[in-house]
């Protein structure tokens, strides 16, 4: 297989699949791509002018699915009642009455990754009539849009984010985004305040400098002058001070007032304590003023806690969790017959028809029809169970094979999916916090540096009075744990750059300081050891046909269905037209290609079609593919297939003395042989999400620490209640927002690197804390002695931040940055006979 | 020497201008998108008044 390697998806660096021949030409040379989702996305983007998406993405797309031509995915969200609850009237549009009709919406899109994204999504919306603003928020994925639906409907622009490979979902207005962008902005503010007052003040102590403290004979500075370039500096130090240091008089005072001495304690003592003396020198005395220090010094801890700022609030998002779980809309049955609504018109008693492959909207019970419903992002079971009239089926899970009509019996916030939302809230509240520790040792290292400087300001007050306020400024700036602070963020976010090189993303860069102390893991089977779905394993050829034919033929006559087999096949699928195409649940499909008929499918089906008797030529699941008028059929055989890599991280944990224990939803039948096959011990099957929960908060009652691999809706809340939660990218929205990793491809491998990365996070955090704990606690005692000036300690404070931000960049680079196509082994392992 | 007595008052009003400008952009959202217009800048084949047709 290695000759695929160097052979990777132009689109999403996935390998091509063998036999494969899909090509799509960008900037002028033809791209292999592995499926017909990744071409129909690349052909788009071409056919809009807009291969340089190519050049500019520094992160790969996920595989998108093969989306079939199907107009009225969104048609609900033109309705009145849909654009009423989650759009807005624009107010940018004036006066004009064309600008009266023009609506503002929030929608939330998958597999956003980086700028280019939103840059791709920019221009294609541009390109439609009436659309007027697209901000795309790249951190949630969040894209604000203002458009006229009497020109585009909201429909359209839907379906056309799907089509370029972003799903786009409905976002209930909330107050939490709005929230963030207060802060956001409101910390911008004090940044460009700060800025600006430290260039101004920096100015005229400069002058100050120039012409040195001597008087007036020597070449200095007139006395009257050098008054007004006080009377100056204060007017602009004292209200910037003020204004730009509000965050650290806040946090300070609501330290205090919990009895507890947080970094800001001694910040905001800095920061006033040098403010007013400076300005009880400037009005009635003698000696120096330090405005020129203390706005720097305003501005470069506001520049740290700006950056922290925006990295925690990219890891947030959970309130669009629920919304991505549930389908974009409802077919709900009418008395004359059947119409597209949105979710927010359902109502309980509603009856509402599910097709083939949709997801089911709210809670109720099947009145007509039959089929088999897959309930494995919310419970875990890995087979689809078969439903007739009478059974409950939950919001949020997948009909796969018939159609089911529903009544609803209970919406929104009464369905168990927003039960399991719910716990999930209260496991994140429970989460330890890694920064109360943090907390616990800056407050005692804050202690004792009041406690010197204390000491040393009663020394100096009785051998030299008029030193007393340098030295007890120059103590609590040069003791200022800046870098302490800056330590540990900034070498989070460059290993958060490092590991997405690696395919792995990090909302919560917290979890890459814990993880070299975790204990146990515990991983979820279905979908996350096995792949969603099912795989192609064998191909035996007959009917007269080779193996590629049969590959291609199966992948084209699969094309009409939904069923995880067909999922397996779609890769093969080169674009060969279907006649007469037809699906026959939980049996197979047929259809007519080149004016031959064939059937594919179960082996009984197939032989009832046709005319004959054939049987499954050994052990597992077999698929009969027949061509009309042969005398034999072909046989694909398909299999769940352990992850590729699956056997490598757990050989990898074991061997770091990391326990591992599997919890799965699944039946026992199906762990149990899983559980052997990796050599695992400690496995536990029938789980419910608050099971898995109760075995992790155990494992950790008995001193562990856990970290959770999982990608369904119920690994959710135990994904919360973790000490570390990884999710895989193809799995469950729900989980994806909750993690604090995110690994992408359809391997394993990405979390490898997560746990070799991890070591070398903390090894860089603890050189940071060593030196900045060694500058800190050096400085000190020279500050005391009065041999370290306020502005010197200004710029050593400044100077060993940087020193901590330069090595934390370190992280960033990875040692290797192999080609993205070897991310991922190739996804279908084929013996052929 | 009594230049500066006009000068650095000069330069307070200056401050406060640019206070100012940062407070306006801040507050009309040009700081909410950091990562897409560094991406506009490479788009040399615009097409002119696009922007300004939608936006109409």
């Amino acid at each position: 297989m290695n000759d695929h390697r160097g052979n990777p998806c132009f689109h999403c660096g996935e390998p091509v699949p063998p036999g494969t021949d899909l090509a799509v030409e960008i900037g002028g040379e033809r791209r292999p791509m592995c499926c017909a989702g990744c071409r129909a996305v690349a052909t788009l983007i071409h056919s809009s002018g807009l291969d340089r998406y190519y050049d500019f993405r520094d992160a790969l797309p996920e595989r998108p699915d093969a989306i079939e031509a199907e107009p009225g995915r969104f048609a609900a969200w033109d309705r009145e009642a849909v654009l009423d609850f989650h759009a807005r009237p624009a107010s940018d549009a004036g006066d004009d009455n064309r600008g009266r009709s023009r609506q503002s919406i929030v929608l939330v899109l998958e597999n956003v990754h980086c700028a280019a994204c939103a840059w791709l999504i920019h221009r294609y919306l541009r390109q439609f009539a009436g659309v007027s603003e697209t901000r795309l928020d790249v951190g949630d994925g969040r894209l604000h849009l203002k458009f006229a639906p009497d020109q585009t409907p909201l429909s359209a622009l839907a379906a056309a984010l799907e089509r370029i490979g972003y799903p786009p979902h409905l976002d209930t207005p909330d107050s939490g985004i709005d929230r963030d962008r207060n802060e956001r902005r409101r910390m911008l503010r004090y940044l460009i305040v700060a800025a600006l007052g430290m260039m101004q003040v920096m100015s005229y102590a400069l002058a100050k400098y120039i012409a040195g403290g001597s008087p007036e004979a020597a070449g200095g500075m007139d006395p009257e002058t050098e008054d007004f370039f006080r009377l100056i500096s204060m007017l602009v130090a004292v209200p910037v001070a003020l204004y730009a240091g509000q965050p650290f008089y806040r946090s300070a005072a609501n330290h205090l007032r919990q009895r507890h001495l947080g970094l800001d304690v001694p910040v905001a003592a800095a920061i006033l304590l040098a403010l007013f003396s400076s300005v009880l020198i400037t009005l009635f005395g003698q000696g120096e003023v330090y405005f020129d220090s203390v706005v720097m010094f305003v501005f470069f801890l506001l520049l740290g806690r700006f950056a922290v700022m925006l990295a925690r609030q990219q890891s947030g998002a959970v309130h669009s969790a629920l919304a991505r779980a549930l389908p974009s809309q409802a077919r709900r049955l009418t008395t004359t017959g059947s119409e597209a609504v949105g979710l927010v018109e359902l109502q309980v008693g509603d009856r509402v028809i599910v097709a083939d492959g949709d997801v089911v909207p709210a809670d109720g019970v099947v009145i007509e029809g039959d089929g088999s419903v897959d309930e494995s992002l919310l419970s875990g079971e890995s087979e689809p169970r078969p439903r007739a009239a009478g059974d409950a089926v939950l919001a949020g899970s997948l009909v796969t094979g018939g159609s089911l009509q529903l009544r609803i019996e209970k919406l929104g916030s009464g369905t168990v999916l927003s039960g399991i939302v719910e716990l999930l809230g209260e496991a994140r509240r429970r989460r330890p916090r890694l920064a109360r520790l943090a907390d616990t040792v800056a407050a005692w290292f804050i202690a004792l540096i009041l406690i010197s400087t204390g000491l040393a300001a009663i020394y100096w007050w009785q051998t030299d009075p008029g030193s007393v306020i340098p030295v007890v400024l120059a103590m609590l700036v040069v003791a200022c744990p800046c870098a302490l602070a800056l330590g540990t963020p900034t070498a989070l976010a460059s290993a958060t750059r490092g590991l997405a090189l690696e395919g792995v993303l990090t909302a919560n860069p917290d979890a890459l300081e814990a993880l070299p102390g975790i204990t146990h893991v515990v991983l979820d089977k279905t979908g996350t050891l096995t792949e969603p779905g099912a795989r192609l394993v064998e191909v035996r050829p007959g009917t007269g046909l080779g193996r590629d034919e049969i590959l291609q033929l199966a992948g084209a006559l699969e094309r009409v269905s939904n069923h995880p087999i067909a999922r397996a096949l779609a890769p093969f699928d080169c674009g060969r037209p279907v006649a007469q195409a037809e699906n026959v649940a939980g049996a197979g499909v047929m259809g007519v290609i080149d004016g031959r008929k064939y059937w594919l499918g179960r082996a009984d089906w197939v032989s009832g079609r046709a005319g004959g008797r054939w049987s499954e030529p050994g052990e597992g699941i077999w698929l009969a593919l027949l061509a009309e008028g042969a005398d034999e059929p072909a046989w694909l055989r398909v299999e769940a297939r352990l992850r590729i890599g699956t056997q490598a991280l757990i050989e990898r944990l074991k061997d770091s003395g990391i326990r591992v224990v599997l919890a799965s939803g699944d039946r026992e039948v199906n762990v149990a042989p899983v559980a052997a096959a990796l050599d695992i011990q400690a496995f536990h099957a029938a789980m419910r999400p608050e099971d898995k929960l109760a075995l992790v908060e155990r494992l950790q009652g008995q001193g562990a620490r856990v970290a959770m691999v999982g990608d369904g809706i119920n690994d959710a809340p135990v994904l919360a209640g973790a000490d570390i939660s990884i999710a895989l990218a193809e799995g469950a929205a729900i989980a994806r927002t909750q993690a604090d990793l995110v690994a992408t491809g359809r391997d394993l491998n990405p979390l490898i690197a997560v746990f070799d990365q991890a070591p070398r996070v903390r090894r860089i955090i603890r050189q940071n804390l060593v030196w900045a704990l060694t500058y800190n606690l050096g400085a000190l005692p020279l500050a005391a002695a009065g041999l370290v000036p306020p502005w010197a300690a200004a710029i050593g404070m400044s100077a060993s931040s940087i020193a901590v931000v330069l090595n934390a960049r370190r992280l960033g680079r990875t040692r290797d940055r192999r080609p993205a196509g070897t991310r991922a082994a190739p996804r279908t392992a084929l013996e052929t006979a | 020497m009594k230049i500066i007595y006009v000068l650095i008052p000069l330069s307070l009003m200056l401050l406060s201008l640019a206070v100012w400008a940062f407070f306006w952009a801040v507050r009309n959202d040009q700081f909410d998108d950091l990562d897409t217009p560094a991406l506009d800048i490479l788009d040399d084949d615009e097409e002119p008044g696009g922007e300004i047709e939608n936006r109409e």
